[in-house]
């Protein structure tokens, strides 16, 4: 998950549990008070209701009381509404079931104060006693009175409005956009930190990012600022590192040529008994010219890879031709080489590095392998890798060796090496530029013999016919 | 006797190589810094110029560019080893052949006879005829090369490789033939200058107009043009 997702979900999750607590807040608050209230306002509205329901009986006999019962009745906080006599009779009656609420009847009769009784969530009963005349005879009777009340709902945060939907709409927007804008002020510039520093690691050196990330004074507009420092003593490395090689080049090839052509000025007037050793000079020269040439190589294969242009390469060709010309001049020293297993495979890279790498591989184990035996060189390709592999019959090396093999200059027997002729860079050149094409190169024993296996990702490009 | 330009800002170099070609039978001239280089190139004394990359005040492909534009003088490049940029840019803008440099003498004469004698033959075979195939065609006396009606600027190997391959199209050209008569040297392994000249007049020739290539590359054996 990117870092922008992880920030916004986050601050988004950070919010809604904010808005969670409010609301609960919110309900708990007004929960508490608003039902001591109510049963204040229950008590008060029992007493008035009890007296006025004794004058109304007195003045107005039964009807009158039966209709301001009805009157009552018909307000939205009140359910059903009873009257009961003392002696247990209902009088008036809503359908309230007395039995299950003996308790609250006898306990006003008794205290003649208004009792309340909880009897689930949403609603309470409340009683009260009143007296009237008695209908039957002289003196005054008792009743109470019974409400059962409706318990007001806390009003919810956003109101009971149709306009309520539009402002949990509201808030989730906002919430939406403030998160996101905070997401995108912490995660964009160290998505342009991270374009700048990509595009450095691929080779452009001219890749800066502190002016676009803006006047900022954090620890990303430090980080951007330290980028640029770095980049740009990167780039000035890498720039005196190659205008260096460049001179290298020049200065030490100049009296090579002159060295070449002096050379031959001196054959041509020379003794017969002075040719062999102008012959060794030249070779000597020869060897040096060699060695410059491939030093160079390296040192631009490691300085990265931002010089090396890609193309579409037949790494087929590219395998028998260089194997071709290894039997060329394997075949003049008594051995040869072998291709087999050709497999069409087509990669992204530069031909000429590829083939230098093949090549440089390949002339490796002609020099090594014993005398009239052959070099095996096969290509094949599974799942998008290409591997080629080149095998020789020179006795392979010792085990511990073997990670050696392609470091500069390294040699495992002086003598053999000089004997042979190399100058100990061809594997390391190889494994420069395998590596500049994301590839791999190993060196195993396998029966007496040095097996160097590459391995190249195939380009799913075009496979016709060429 | 052939007059031998040579521009590189490497004095003693430029002395021992004159020094050297006098001996083979050369009349040998030198200049050190490419603006006087271009001048000597243009004055039309000389049959070949050798000409480095790396030069003062203007540097070879500079001096090679400004000269094609109105002379066809044979130029050899001297390169620095192992850097293709170079080859392959100065065989673009129309060097003849290069070298790279430090060279083996020996190899520079031979390639520089080889050179001489492919533009001597133009001018000896007036009389050879012109060869058409298909909307190509090439001019021996003329040393012009034109494909559907518009001229090719073809470098003096790429019109030699071009004619060697039309005089027998249809049919291979072996890679070894073509070395030998046209860059006047055995092929050797790991020499891949045939192919590059091939790929740079493969460029030029541009394809047919239903995609396909002209030239064709026949494995290991050597190339065809092939005929509609």
């Amino acid at each position: 998950m990117n870092l922008f997702l992880k920030i916004f979900l986050w601050f988004l999750t950070a919010i809604a549990l904010m808005i969670g607590v409010v609301i609960f807040l919110n309900w708990s608050v007004q929960t508490e008070p608003v039902v001591s209230r109510w049963q204040n306002s229950v008590k008060n509205q029992m007493n008035v209701f009890a007296a006025t329901a004794t004058q109304i009986y007195d003045a107005q006999g039964e009807q009158g009381l039966r209709e301001f019962l009805a009157r009552i009745d018909t307000a939205d906080t009140v359910g059903q509404v009873d009257v009961v006599n003392q002696d247990g009779q209902n009088w008036v009656s809503d359908g309230i079931d007395l039995r299950q609420y003996q308790a609250l009847i006898d306990s006003t009769f008794l205290t003649g104060q208004v009792q309340i009784e909880q009897n689930s969530p949403d609603s309470a009963l409340a009683a009260m006693t009143f007296d009237t005349k008695d209908p039957n005879g002289a003196g005054r009777a008792q009743h109470a009175l019974i409400v059962r009340w409706e318990r007001p709902k806390p009003t919810p945060m956003f109101g009971e409005s149709r306009l309520r939907y539009l402002r949990y709409f509201g808030l989730l927007l906002t919430a939406l956009l403030v998160c996101y804008l905070l997401a995108l002020y912490l995660s964009s510039p160290i998505g342009k930190i991270r374009a700048a520093t990509q595009k450095l690691a691929a080779g452009d050196l001219s890749s800066r990012v502190a002016d676009e990330l803006g006047n900022r004074h954090d620890e990303l507009g430090a980080l951007a600022t330290d980028f640029d420092l770095m980049a740009e003593r990167i780039e000035s490395l890498i720039t005196s590192q190659k205008r260096l090689s460049r001179d290298i080049s020049h200065e030490l090839r100049s009296p090579l040529a002159r060295l070449g052509v002096a050379l031959e000025i001196a054959k041509q007037k020379s003794r017969d008994d002075t040719t062999q050793l102008l012959d060794r000079i030249e070779t000597e020269s020869a060897r040096l010219n060699e060695m410059i040439s491939r030093l160079l190589m390296l040192s631009r294969l490691e300085s990265g890879s931002q010089d090396i242009e890609k193309q579409d390469v037949d790494l087929k060709a590219l395998v028998e031709d260089v194997a071709e010309d290894a039997d060329f001049e394997a075949q003049a020293k008594g051995k040869s080489v072998r291709f087999s297993g050709a497999e069409k495979c087509r990669v992204t890279g530069n031909e000429s590095l590829l083939r230098s790498a093949v090549e440089n591989v390949l002339r490796n184990a002609v020099r090594y392998t014993a005398e009239g035996t052959t070099v095996d060189v096969s290509l094949a390709t599974n799942n998008g890798t290409a591997t080629i592999k080149v095998k020789d019959h020179g006795g392979g090396l010792p085990d511990d060796e073997l990670k050696n093999v392609f470091r500069p200059f390294y040699r495992v027997g002086e003598a053999r090496e000089r004997a042979t002729g190399g100058i100990g860079l061809g594997l390391s050149i190889a494994e420069r530029a395998i590596h500049a094409h994301n590839g791999k190169i190993e060196a195993k024993n396998v029966d007496h013999g040095l097996l160097v296996e590459i391995d190249l990702n195939c380009s799913n490009g075009s496979r016709e016919e060429t | 006797m052939n007059k031998i330009l040579i521009i590189d800002d490497d004095e003693e170099l430029c002395e021992l190589v004159s020094e050297y070609l006098t001996v083979e039978g050369f009349e040998v001239a030198a200049v050190n810094d490419g603006e006087s280089g271009l001048e000597a190139a243009d004055s039309g004394e000389y049959d070949l110029a050798i000409l480095d990359v790396m030069l003062p005040k203007m540097n070879g492909f500079e001096v090679l560019r400004h000269l094609r534009q109105r002379s066809k003088l044979p130029v050899m490049m001297l390169t620095a080893r192992g850097d293709d940029m170079e080859r392959i840019v100065g065989l673009e803008i129309g060097a003849d052949d290069y070298l790279p440099k430090p060279f083996n003498p020996r190899e520079l004469v031979a390639r520089l006879r080889a050179i001489l004698r492919r533009v001597g033959d133009g001018t000896e075979r007036d009389g050879s005829e012109p060869i058409q195939v298909d909307d190509v065609e090439l001019n021996p006396a003329s040393r012009l090369a034109t494909v559907g009606g518009e001229d090719l600027a073809l470098t003096s190997v790429e019109f030699d490789l071009l004619n060697a391959l039309l005089k027998s199209a249809g049919t291979i050209v072996r890679k070894e033939d073509l070395s030998e008569e046209v860059l006047g040297r055995k092929l050797s392994p790991f020499d891949r200058s045939l192919d590059m000249h091939i790929s740079n007049l493969r460029k030029k020739l541009g394809t047919r107009d239903d995609g396909t290539d002209r030239i064709k590359t026949i494995r290991s054996v050597g190339y065809i043009y092939t005929k509609v």
